[in-house]
């Protein structure tokens, strides 16, 4: 397993580490959907909202396992609900590339060395 | 690892209609089942969750449909929600409440083919108090009491089974339970889970309809055993001993002992010389698997796919049937190609995964277990003395005189009806119908009086063949229809098809009825069923497949077969007829 310690540390390769990881819940997440269901691994799918093809189960589901993977990928926990996924206002769930970016802030933001 | 093309599942293009009645959110799970393309195809219909007694007490659906029932212990027995807060239970509220769950299943279980209840599971932190867990009243104890008291509860109720969800849990790992799924959607378990859970549920069905495989075919070198016989000779092969390699090929073999030991049969497809092959199964003393183990062999340089055609036509089943393990993956993909029906698992390099692989196979999972399928490998161990007993007479008509046939008759009763089902769902050959119904559906047709269904047990010199066949009758207008005609292939060829028959027209005729009919519904695999028909002496019906005797004449008894029990079950009416020799009128059918 990876940890924050020999994971990429430079903004755009963590972005594209961090999009590795979705897309690898998004080939899980589409397991269970239906054909016209499923989503594209690539930044600009929409994944909630106006023109997403996810509902509220599916997004739940995919928030869960993209957590998993994140903690197993990264060393760490990291809650991508303490803001609300739902709301239009916060809408880093917008696309894939809204919620990598999101989560590669929220990495950054973590102190040197806050590993579990 | 199932490639589409290689269903495990072999009732192909078969659809089915599930229930999901539930105490939380189950739509992950109707999403995975009906994403799922795989056979059988599985529509959803979720009642509201936490309206799980309501919707079984008020269970209305087509009878043919499943249901799946998975709770929460806690939603169920509220005196156990009281347990994992420190209160204390009487174990007669805990068995009061659970019996109260138990009725509603029961009256539920008429209105479907089958129900599947879910044992229950905790989270991981609901532990209690640590040490005292699994004393009196901790919440793990009470958990295993609960699920075992359901369990020997559902025992006695037909089309009721009850699903291991542990196994589902251990798929999700350490977090296969969610808290934020469950606030944010009323379920509390990560989709692994379900997937999991989909997984054992289609395969619970597929086994309800009958459609497990039958037949495990292997291959020896490197499968059964490591290194290749020819080359090392039986001395030095990998098998058992102090040697990880071969402790692993002998778990394995353990594992297919397992199997056989269940009722499925064995063979082997081997390239190899045979001589040296038996050599290795009979003298090497690790040797768990033996020559007798195995139902048939084609040990030879031929082709593995003609090979496995050839078995199964021996052992008398379709390759739809057929399993095939081959460490080869040149070899496989041969057989998958050659063969799309039969189903060949993608297998692991590694041997120390062999028994686990073949663990988790659930193609062989039987939602019947009966005492014919653990005898099944000496039946077939009896047909092959016979056959070879066959080979030595002068013809087929003196060889069924020799062979002392009993026939034995029986009503469709309690004792008999779990064989029968099973008869029904999983014959294909000798099959007019091909009609597929739950315990408790065949009951209820069964019941009017102008309905009637016996089970026939066949037995010769040889051995028990045990219960082999079923024929039911519906009267209408005076006529007797046959609506069920089915015969196992164990036993097709030795004139008890026309003992069926003659047993059918002569209560027929006790009635005073004036026709007798058989409707064959044409499948992928009963057209054995067909040839019987058409050499039957009925009339055919020009342009269909509408068989017809009028019961002004008698249909004769074939001769050299004793019939047991039939005078008793035709009400006294019939006059069991005696073995006596050939009558040249009728043509001698041969498999």
């Amino acid at each position: 397993m990876n940890t924050l310690n020999d994971t990429p540390k430079n903004g755009s390769s963590r972005l594209d580490h961090v999009l590795k990881v979705i897309y690898e819940s998004v080939s899980d997440l589409n397991q269970q959907l239906a054909r016209e269901q499923r989503i594209e691994p690539s930044p600009a799918t929409v994944l909630f909202g106006a023109g997403g093809r996810l509902d509220s189960l599916g997004l739940a589901n995919f928030i869960v396992i993209t957590e998993q993977k994140l903690d197993d990928s990264f060393g760490f926990p990291i809650d991508l609900t303490e803001n609300d996924p739902f709301s239009p206002a916060t809408g880093h769930f917008r696309t894939i590339h809204s919620l990598a970016t999101y989560i590669s802030d929220l990495i950054s933001s973590r102190p040197e060395g806050a590993v579990r | 690892m199932d490639r589409p093309h290689n269903n495990p599942a072999h009732g192909q293009n078969e659809a089915v209609n599930l229930h999901l009645i539930s105490d939380f959110n189950l739509d992950t799970l109707g999403h995975s089942l009906a994403n799922d393309e795989s056979s059988p195809r599985v529509g959803i219909t979720s009642a509201p969750f936490g309206q799980v007694f309501p919707t079984l007490l008020q269970a209305h659906s087509d009878p043919s449909d499943f249901a799946l029932v998975w709770t929460l212990p806690e939603k169920v027995i509220p005196a156990f929600e009281e347990a994992l807060h420190c209160g204390e239970v009487h174990e007669h509220r805990l068995t009061s409440e659970l019996n109260e769950f138990v009725h509603c299943l029961q009256a539920a279980q008429n209105h479907f083919r089958a129900i599947f209840v879910v044992s229950w599971t905790l989270p991981s932190h609901l532990r209690g108090n640590g040490v005292l867990s699994m004393r009196k009243q901790g919440p793990r104890r009470l958990l295993l009491q609960l699920n075992l008291m359901l369990a020997e509860k559902l025992e006695d109720c037909p089309g009721v089974y009850l699903l291991d969800a542990q196994r589902w849990l251990e798929a999700g790992g350490k977090n296969s339970y969610s808290p934020k799924l469950w606030y944010l959607t009323k379920n509390p378990f990560v989709p692994q889970v379900f997937s999991a859970a989909a997984r054992d549920l289609k395969s619970a069905i597929s086994s309800v309809l009958g459609n497990s495989r039958k037949l495990l075919v292997v291959d020896l070198d490197n499968t059964l055993w490591g290194g290749v016989v020819g080359d090392l000779g039986w001395e030095n092969l990998r098998l058992g001993g102090h040697d990880y390699v071969g402790e692993a090929f002998l778990d394995f073999q353990r594992a297919i002992k397992t199997l056989r030991n269940r009722g499925i049969l064995l063979a082997i497809a081997s390239k190899n010389e045979e001589s040296v092959a038996l050599e290795a199964l009979t003298k090497h003393p690790e040797m768990l698997l033996r020559p007798d183990d195995f139902a048939a062999r084609r040990i030879n340089w031929n082709d593995k796919a003609a090979n496995i055609v050839e078995l199964a036509e021996e052992l008398n089943l379709g390759l739809q049937s057929v399993v095939f393990i081959d460490d080869s993956p040149i070899e496989r993909a041969r057989v998958r190609e050659a063969l799309p029906e039969v189903y060949v698992p993608e297998w692991p390099d590694d041997k120390t995964l062999f028994a686990s692989t073949l663990g988790e196979l659930n193609c062989f999972d039987s939602a019947y277990a009966t005492t014919e399928d653990a005898s099944r490998h000496a039946m077939y161990a009896t047909e092959a003395q016979r056959k070879r007993s066959r080979a030595g007479v002068s013809s087929v008509e003196e060889w069924l005189l020799s062979s002392g046939t009993v026939v034995k008759v029986e009503e469709f009763c309690d004792a008999n009806r779990e064989r029968v089902v099973q008869l029904l769902n999983k014959t294909n050959q000798m099959n007019l119908t091909t009609r597929r119904l739950s315990s408790q559906e065949l009951q209820n047709w069964a019941q009017p009086d102008n309905r009637k269904l016996w089970a026939f047990r066949v037995s010769d010199r040889f051995g028990d063949s045990g219960l082999t066949g079923i024929l039911s009758l519906e009267i209408q207008s005076g006529v007797a229809h046959i609506v069920d005609f089915v015969l196992s292939c164990r036993v097709m060829g030795r004139n008890v098809e026309r003992v069926m028959v003659a047993c059918a027209a002569q209560y027929s005729a006790a009635l005073g009825l004036e026709e007798l009919r058989a409707q064959y519904l044409p499948t992928a695999k009963n057209l054995p069923c067909l040839g019987f028909w058409t050499s039957s002496g009925f009339a055919r019906q020009p342009q269909d497949n509408l068989f017809t005797w009028s019961l002004r004449q008698s249909y004769p008894f074939p001769p050299g077969i004793e019939v047991g029990g039939w005078g008793t079950v035709a009400g006294g009416s019939a006059s069991p007829p005696m073995p006596g020799r050939p009558d040249p009128s009728l043509p001698v059918l041969t498999s």
